[in-house]
């Protein structure tokens, strides 16, 4: 926790000094993507190997010869990252290899459209990886075309301000939460805390464990890379991203209390809503409300009780950091 | 092989395309055209201080349950924390950039906190001693305050006190409902205990010429305060009362009571500590000022106090005349109106014509300023008028022997003006024993605003307020009126500061750096930037809770360098 009362703080103990992510990469100023590969190979050690479809991340990682991880990983089709990972894991049980972690590291693109199928027959055979899908919520890659990862309304080059599509985001968790797999769970890279338990929860599961990362993209949402922090921890605090885990398909758990700040101030933070009318900005605030309360039902239908974040951990869209205990 | 039409790989070569050499190479560091420049700065509560005590240490200090250094860091500034926590008007509050998030953080009740809890324990003599001799003339906080800072220092020190007990205004004038006798005898013994000596019943001047002092010791420091009480300069003068001289019996028991109305001429602090005594020994206060409230130089919370107390005020009023009648007292008052601002930038007051009214007490006490009294010191170090006159920065004079501060420099001004001045020349003294050449003066770094803070890192939470007497009780007692804090209510106050400009190695910089370009020192260092990889993002800028992180054109730091 880096929090306490007033600021005083722990300095974010949880995090390992050690790094996995060499400077020197090549993502953006600001790149959410490479701020979430280096929080969550500091929760896993190197006993991971990386497999890696098309994404921002294989241009992140360096032109050959260059790498920019201390921990093996494998580039691969797009489509394929769940596919090569579970090919990867059966190759190191055939030779007998020490404890390594498969880790599938996919962005939107690959995960919620082209390595869709992939990674629903790998949940469904329940396959021993952690899949974490970094969300910058289009093909940010290629040039911010639309993917079914992108907001409802979103400025995309394909969803332009004139011609915003009309379609919500893909509950990709609930998705992959049908699969019955044993662990399924948010997390953002403004929420390292939360990020680490996560993956260190994730670590102690064998099976399908999916992880669904916000990783904000500054050229892709059009927010200055200053903000990228800010605007993930909004995505949280208003409500937009909930932080949330889902056991064994079943048992969810919130971690927040019901949100504080309005959608309209994570909206208004980023260009690629700068189109929007109050009316839109109002149903995606709807939107918002409708899934916290479909959310807290299942909470409630697990635990019996509300979420017990700490509400004033809100205040000031401070971080929710305070975890509800589960199981 | 090449019947399949697969070339045969060669040797040396790995059957797919692998990595040699990792990105560390790339110095992307050259993509950036701003840089975070990690730097600290002050906190407003630093800046407006009196003291320019390091008010964000202490809090970090105390946050944690270390008394001992949160108590170091005070006392490097100030000597006398118990003091001050009951007598400053405490500007640094007024500053605190938490007051426009929710509510200032309650500096004084820490500070009180702090001071009772080093009372009885600070005052250890000095490990090594200089040999070298001080005397300090007069023994009220400046005098105090430069016995403290010398004798730490390791300087015999030897404080002259006219009176018969040491403490100069702190014992005679400020009313003990503010400051209870105790608290200064115990902070006397701590000096006591530290080896400062104290004679008191001698005036220097009268009673030893300041050359016999000199002849003694290396340096002197006079800080005799301003005691000298202006009258009111109008007919009758003489049938009131001075404001200190009251104080002053009221403090030594030799005043008990008061009964019937009681007029207080003045706007000072003098005026407001009469009238509240005045209220607690049984009399009716009214205060006539000759401006507005607005102008009054009395600490406004002090104002609040008496007119709580019942204590009235008359504004824009000024006596002119005062006499006798039937046993009681007439004053003739003139209604007064505000003109051109005078030197001090206050408007000044003007008589209206044809307004002179009466106004029947029962008595009448002047406080409408007072003066030092310079006549002991030698001709060298005054200036035309008879003031002294003495360096801003060290008390220093034209007589190198000599040194000055307090009110006897400034005319009546707070007690904490006058510890900053025992301070300051204690330090320079102590500069000049050693052979040292005078200081440079310190620098106050850039101020850090509300802006500078990201107040995402900080929960609301209600500031700790200090027990004090209900009004009913209070306005008839002289037990002191505000209560102390205990350590859970200071450790949560002093955790509700936002430690604005100073790095307290939260790692937020380092967490959420998306290049690894951060480096974490030891434990208490501040973090450094890794220029060869940054590329400039600004998300330490922003994400740096107390405004340490600044984005700098490359351009211009190259220029500077």
């Amino acid at each position: 926790m880096n929090t306490g009362w007033g600021g005083m703080n722990t300095g974010w103990s949880e995090l390992s000094r050690e790094e996995y992510l060499h400077p020197g990469h090549v993502a953006c100023q600001g790149c959410g993507a490479a701020l979430a590969m280096r929080l969550v190979l500091k929760a896993t050690g190197d006993r991971v190997m990386v497999v890696l479809p098309a994404a921002c991340w294989t241009i992140i990682d360096g032109s050959f010869p260059t790498h920019a991880l201390r921990v093996p990983l494998l580039h691969t089709a797009f489509e394929t990252a769940a596919a090569a990972a579970t090919g990867l894991r059966a190759g190191l049980d055939a030779v007998g290899a020490p404890p390594t972690t498969v880790m599938a590291w996919a962005g939107d693109g690959g995960t919620f459209d082209i390595g869709f199928q992939a990674i629903s027959s790998a949940a469904e055979r329940d396959e021993d990886m952690i899949y974490v899908c970094y969300d910058n919520e289009a093909y940010m890659n290629t040039g911010i075309q639309r993917s079914s990862a992108t907001p409802w309304g979103a400025w995309t080059a394909t969803t332009p301000a004139a011609r915003p599509q009309d379609r919500p985001k893909k509950d990709i968790v609930g998705i992959l939460a049908a699969h019955r797999i044993p662990y399924a769970a948010t997390t953002t890279v403004a929420h390292p805390d939360d990020l680490v338990r996560k993956v260190t929860r994730a670590l102690g599961v064998r099976g399908f464990r999916f992880l669904h990362l916000l990783a904000p993209c500054p050229p892709g949402w059009k927010v200055d890379s200053s903000l990228v922090i800010k605007a993930a921890r909004l995505a949280v605090a208003s409500g937009v991203f909930p932080l949330y885990e889902v056991e064994d398909g079943v048992r969810l758990t919130l971690n927040m209390s019901a949100p504080t700040v309005p959608v309209a101030e994570y909206l208004s933070l980023q260009g690629r809503f700068a189109h929007l009318t109050e009316e839109q900005a109002a149903h995606i605030q709807s939107m918002v409300d409708a899934r916290w309360v479909d959310l807290e039902d299942w909470h409630l239908r697990t635990h019996g009780g509300p979420p017990i974040g700490i509400p004033s951990a809100l205040d000031g869209h401070g971080r929710p950091g305070d975890v509800v205990p589960h199981g | 092989m090449s019947g399949s039409g697969i070339p045969a790989v060669p040797h040396d070569l790995p059957e797919v395309p692998l990595s040699s050499t990792d990105t560390r190479a790339n110095r992307t560091g050259s993509w950036r055209h701003v840089r975070p420049v990690i730097a600290e700065k002050a906190a407003p509560c630093h800046k407006a201080c009196l003291l320019h005590a390091p008010i964000p240490q202490v809090m970090t200090a105390l946050a944690r349950g270390d008394i001992p250094a949160a108590g170091a860091s005070l006392l490097n500034h100030n000597p006398f924390p118990a003091i001050t926590a009951r007598v400053c008007p405490h500007p640094c509050q007024v500053g605190c950039n938490r007051g426009r998030y929710d509510e200032p953080i309650n500096i004084r009740a820490v500070e009180r906190f702090l001071g009772d809890a080093l009372l009885h324990r600070k005052g250890a003599p000095p490990d090594v001693s200089t040999g070298r001799r001080v005397a300090v003339v007069g023994s009220g906080p400046a005098g105090l305050a430069a016995a403290f800072y010398l004798r730490a220092r390791g300087h015999d020190v030897t404080i002259y006190e006219r009176e018969a007990e040491p403490g100069g205004m702190l014992r005679d004038a400020i009313p003990a409902y503010r400051l209870p006798a105790e608290i200064l005898d115990a902070e006397i013994e701590g000096l006591r205990r530290m080896g400062v000596v104290f004679r008191c019943g001698v005036e220097i001047g009268s009673d030893m010429p300041l050359a016999d002092l000199l002849a003694a010791h290396d340096v002197v420091f006079a800080a005799t305060g301003a005691h000298g009480e202006r009258g009111l300069g109008a007919p009758g003068e003489e049938h009131l009362t001075r404001g200190l001289e009251f104080l002053r019996g009221v403090r030594r028991g030799e005043i008990t009571s008061a009964s019937g109305t009681v007029a207080v001429v003045g706007g000072g602090n003098v005026a407001i500590d009469v009238a509240r005594t005045l209220v607690r020994l049984g009399a009716r206060a009214v205060v006539l000022y000759r401006r507005t409230r607005k102008e009054m130089p009395a600490i406004e919370e002090e104002v609040e106090h008496a007119i709580a107390d019942g204590v009235t005020f008359e504004f824009l009023t000024l006596p002119v005349v005062a006499e006798r009648v039937d046993g009681h007292l007439r004053l003739t008052l003139v209604t007064m109106q505000l003109g051109e601002p005078d030197r001090s930038g206050r408007r000044r007051p003007v008589p209206v014509p044809g307004s002179e009214h009466s106004f029947e007490c029962d008595g009448a006490i002047a406080a409408i300023g007072e003066v030092a009294e310079t006549k002991f010191l030698p001709k060298e170090v005054l200036d035309e008028q008879g003031w002294a006159r003495a360096d801003k920065a060290t008390g220093a004079t034209a007589e190198g022997w000599l040194y000055l501060g307090g009110d006897l420099i400034t005319g009546p001004a707070t007690v904490s003006e006058a510890i900053a001045w025992g301070r300051r020349a204690a330090l320079a003294i102590d500069r000049r024993l050693r052979g040292e050449p005078p200081a440079a003066p310190e620098r106050l770094l850039p101020t850090v605003s509300i802006k500078g803070i990201n107040l995402d890192y900080f929960r609301r939470a209600p500031r700790t307020v200090q027990p004090a007497l209900p009004v009913e009780t209070r306005r008839l007692t002289f037990e002191e009126e505000i209560g102390g804090i205990d350590l859970v209510q200071a450790m949560e106050e002093a955790a509700r500061c936002f430690v604005c400009g100073t790095c307290t190695v939260c790692a937020n910089c380092w967490a959420f750096c998306p290049d690894a370009a951060i480096e974490l020192g030891a434990e208490d260092a501040i973090p450094r930037v890794t220029l060869d990889y940054c590329k400039g993002c600004g998300i330490c800028v922003v994400e740096c809770p107390r405004g340490i992180i600044a984005l700098v054109d490359e351009a211009k730091v190259e220029v500077r360098a």
